[in-house]
């Protein structure tokens, strides 16, 4: 009974640490003058976010939870040597990382060579100030939440395209045309996705609470996640953000078996090792982000009432990231053309049929319950959504040209050396 | 109204690239990401393997033939000691000769693991498929150490037959890993023949028209690719290979995915042969006695084998004296390697990657 | 917005604005100044964040830092002799005289503006945005897209090949 008696909403309830900071923040007002507390405000934020979540997120499943669920997937054991379990391992490589000489090449731009990595660390803490970790729990629960994320999720680009730049090393040029242009093609169906996400909910905040808009509030209104409403949407968002954060079957601009590792050939010790745990730090976001939009957040059906609504929401971006590893460790890579082709052909075309769909849905919500948007139609939706999608995606493909039938899989066998086997007529389409 | 400009550049692939397997090197010239040359830069480990070869006896050269193409030290070895029984004419007997065929075609097998993973590897599958076929060409290495105490470089093969005779436990072991191999290739094909991906970038990608391939005398998998039907094993059999039922497994355009294709029916091809060997694994000295200083009569001899990359050829001219004349080797993976400019050219700098995975290069072998 | 918090944030987005236009004007490598130029943008977009403005702020950033930067950046790689030291121009004397006048416009317009405080200004969100910009002002809007679609299209045209057209004009 005493474990009930917590759950008060109070100072002291633990499923939602936003109450607690509060509390703290609403005491220190009182004695403090007000740019102080904003300032302990802002560390606040940055502690409990990034130091409590997102650090050792990187560290353990990032670093260390990679490199041992791949290690599975190639049936191999992974680190295990330092610390019990490897658990040391991501230490390790961070000291070994630090105590390597940093070299520059002669022909570098040294300044922009420095700045680089330092500009791809920043947005990646900014990031995660959107990101709700409860009802309360969230640093800046901004009303344009999705377009700060858009927005700040562009600037990294920028760095690696002038830490490719600054080089003067030609498979880092690769590397920087590579991911700018990937990334402007890619921009266009992401952003046109979660224009569909904030056409049915009517809101660009991401958590809200009870009383205040947001997506996740929406989704626990209506009892839905909106992966169920827009599986499409889901789907875009997911190949693009994989693209713009280079993993695997997309990781062109650092391609180690093409371009050596791309913008980040000549970068060694810790500017290195920035750049490859940012990148890890992006992935979080980008899982922290699509889990908050389209799993629900840190909403759980209702058990969020019981169970702490950030240890929902942390299990949701690492259930998410275990997707990127997946991929990392079965898929291999396309090429650039068929990247593009596959982001200008296939996935804007499909997000704005997309978007055309939410759009009629909600004119029809919005006549059919004269305004009232009542539960019964989203789940309607659903339904709907999720047939056209699958249609969708299959028939879109077909028509771009895609037979897999059309490719046979094993040789031809021959008993005898009998030379040129002609093709047997008729003769195999050549994709 | 003129287009736009853009300036050809070059650029170095290799000799230190993560995909050149060794210390090779590519001068391409690239239009944006389009090449429009590319000029091979070879002999980065150039060892002077066949002038050394001149002032050793023969027993002595085999040794180097390992180390030619180390990812498959046994053909290189049958190879070489078919041209010295040629030379000498020296009769190896059965149970040798059943032996040999064993070793090259578990050889093979180990090389072909090594050619699929490597080559998925360069289209971007990052180590899952290459660590997978280490695995299963781990267990052959196994047998080799088993056998002949070496993994990499065996040098088990000797004139007159092989070394030492199987041991004791290899039968069991052997039988018990080519029940397992089709297994693993199934599996492999699972991952990546049905991959689309892999599809995408394999699939007309480094085409090689046979009438190419013909003209520029290629051998193995890279032919066979292009749908013609050739193997040394059946058209000049040698170790009794006329006696074994196998296919000749070939593919349709010849792309860099026909050359997957077919490396991976290869595999379950040799798992047939073995099986066959073992069966009928016939009793008998594994080796006949040949003086330790050979001098074999004056003339010239040219034996091939079907190697994992393809014809491997050793040409000898002997003076009657204790070591060579003249000791030549047709290295399959460096006469396969003469079309990548045609392969490439035209594709992008990642095709050319997989161009360079699907010939299936081993760089000791082709700078020797 | 009161308090010494807004008042450090505007004093320290202003000088990081000026400073980082003045590195603009002053660095000879071009690649600095685009990086500077994109710093400044930066800035703006705080100064929009501090007037209660988010959408136009994080607006700006992706337009002018994702996007319209990055396209300088790309248009420097991309031409040949952007490398070159930029000082010596035969254009420095129409281009002092053009700033001068700019100057001078923008200095009549602020001295001429009356500028007046509004106590407790309306948040203006982004509906209200979108609101105004499919009714009020649907006409600019409009021909903003028709200008943009034009540039798309003129942009393809510019980059294609002479043999592609040479095998669009077969078909």
């Amino acid at each position: 009974m005493s474990l009930l008696m917590l759950i008060t909403d109070n100072w002291y309830d633990i499923r939602d640490l936003g109450n607690v900071s509060h509390e703290i923040l609403y005491q220190l007002d009182r004695v403090l003058p007000y740019s102080l507390v904003y300032i302990i405000a802002a560390l606040m934020g940055f502690v409990a976010s990034f130091l409590i979540f997102v650090l050792p997120s990187q560290l353990f499943v990032g670093v260390l939870g990679e490199r041992k669920i791949i290690g599975r997937m190639q049936s191999r054991y992974g680190p295990n040597r330092v610390g019990k379990f490897g658990l040391l391992q991501p230490i390790a490589d961070a000291i070994k990382l630090i105590q390597k000489e940093a070299l520059t090449p002669k022909a570098a731009d040294k300044a922009v060579m420095y700045i680089a990595p330092i500009v791809f660390v920043a947005p990646a803490v900014l990031l995660f100030a959107v990101v709700p970790f409860g009802g309360h729990s969230v640093f800046a629960d901004i009303p344009v939440s999705i377009v700060y994320f858009i927005a700040i999720s562009g600037l990294p680009v920028l760095a690696a395209f002038i830490g490719g730049w600054s080089h003067a090393n030609k498979y880092s040029l690769f590397g920087s045309m590579r991911i700018v242009a990937m990334t402007i093609s890619y921009e266009v169906p992401l952003v046109l996705s979660l224009l569909s996400v904030v056409l049915i909910t009517g809101t660009m905040r991401l958590g809200g609470h009870d009383g205040i808009d947001g997506i996740v509030q929406w989704q626990r209104d209506y009892h839905i996640w909106l992966i169920f409403l827009q599986p499409l949407a889901f789907l875009i968002y997911f190949f693009c953000v994989s693209a713009e954060l280079n993993r695997t079957p997309t990781d062109i601009a650092e391609a180690e078996s093409e371009i050596v590792a791309g913008y980040l050939t000549e970068y060694s010790g810790m500017k290195w090792g920035l750049f490859y745990g940012m990148d890890i730090g992006y992935a979080l976001a980008a899982a922290a982000f699509a889990s908050t939009v389209f799993l629900g957040g840190w909403s759980m059906f209702g058990l969020d009432r019981w169970i702490p609504s950030w240890l929902i929401i942390i299990a949701k971006t690492h259930l998410f990231y275990f997707i990127f590893i997946w991929t990392r460790g079965t898929l291999p890579r396309l090429r650039i053309d068929q990247l593009m082709t596959f982001a200008w052909k296939f996935l804007l075309p499909l997000s704005l049929a997309n978007l055309l769909v939410i759009a009629t849905e909600k004119v029809i919500w919005n006549k059919a319950t004269d305004g009232n948007f009542d539960n019964f139609w989203v789940y309607i939706f659903a339904a709907v959504n999720i047939l056209l999608s699958v249609a969708a995606v299959f028939i879109w493909a077909r028509l771009l040209g895609y037979r897999p039938e059309a490719t046979p899989k094993r040789p031809r066998l021959v008993n005898t050396a009998s030379g040129y086997v002609p093709i047997p007529a008729p003769s195999r389409e050549v994709r | 109204m003129n287009a736009l400009k853009s300036e050809p550049f070059v650029l170095n692939i290799g000799p230190q690239h993560p995909s050149t397997h060794g210390v090779f090197r590519v001068k391409v010239t690239v239009d944006g990401e389009r090449i429009i040359d590319a000029e091979m830069v070879m002999g980065y480990l150039h060892r002077s393997m066949e002038k050394l070869a001149e002032e050793r006896t023969y027993t002595q050269n085999i040794p180097f033939t390992d180390r030619t193409d180390y990812l498959s030290s046994m053909s290189n070895n049958l190879g070489y000691c078919l041209a010295v029984e040629k030379l000498a004419t020296i009769e190896v007997p059965d149970r040798g000769s059943a032996i040999r065929v064993i070793m090259a075609e578990f050889q093979r097998i180990a090389s072909h693991c090594m050619a699929a993973g490597a080559f998925t590897n360069d289209t971007g599958a990052w180590q899952t498929p290459v660590m997978w076929a280490f695995r299963e060409r781990e267990k052959i290495l196994d047998l080799f150490e088993m056998t002949c105490g070496a993994r990499l470089t065996c040098n088990y093969m000797r004139i007159g037959g092989v070394a030492f005779d199987l041991p004791k436990e290899f039968e069991p072991h052997a039988r018990k890993l080519v029940d397992t191999l089709p297994g693993f290739v199934d599996e492999l094909e699972g991952l990546m023949s049905e991959n689309e991906i892999f599809l995408a970038r394999t699939r007309g990608v480094a085409v090689v028209p046979h009438e190419l391939a013909a003209n520029a005398s290629l051998a193995g998998p890279m032919l066979r690719g292009s749908g013609i039907a050739w193997d040394i094993r059946k058209a000049d059999p040698y170790c009794g290979y006329e006696k074994y039922d196998f296919d000749i497994p070939i593919g349709y355009q010849g792309d860099s995915f026909d050359r997957f294709i077919v490396r991976l029916e290869e595999m379950r091809q040799s798992v047939k042969i073995i099986k066959q060997a073992l069966d009928g694994l016939p009793s008998g000295p594994h080796s006949t006695q040949v003086p330790l200083a050979l001098r074999p009569p004056k003339g010239e001899a040219y034996a091939r084998v079907e190697g994992p990359r393809g014809e491997l050829g050793y040409y000898l001219v002997s003076d009657e004296g204790p070591s060579p004349y003249r000791f030549h080797i047709r290295p399959p993976s460096f006469i396969n390697l003469s079309v990548l400019k045609q392969m490439t050219v035209g594709h992008s700098v990642a095709d050319a990657i997989v161009a360079l995975g699907s010939v299936d290069i081993v760089v000791g072998e082709i700078d020797r | 917005m009161h308090g010494a918090g807004p008042n450090l944030a505007f004093w320290v987005l202003a000088a990081l604005t000026l400073v980082s236009a003045g590195g603009v004007m002053v660095s000879r490598n071009l690649l600095h100044a685009v990086l500077f130029l994109i710093v400044s943008f930066l800035g703006v977009a705080g100064f929009f964040i501090l007037l209660s403005a988010p959408f136009l702020g994080m607006a700006q950033i992706i337009i002018y830092v994702g996007a319209i930067a990055v396209l300088v950046l790309f248009a420097i790689l991309l031409t040949p002799r952007a490398g070159r030291d930029n000082g010596e121009t035969r254009w420095a004397a129409p281009g002092v005289l053009l700033s001068i006048a700019l100057m001078a416009v923008l200095l009549f317009v602020i001295t001429d503006t009356k500028w007046t405080t509004a106590k407790d200004a309306p948040e203006i969100t982004a509906a209200d945005l979108g609101q105004a910009l499919l009714s009020t002002w649907v006409l600019p809007f409009e021909i903003a897209s028709v200008l943009l679609t034009a540039a798309l299209i003129g942009s393809i045209m510019l980059v294609r090949s002479p043999e592609e057209e040479a095998e669009d004009a077969l078909q």
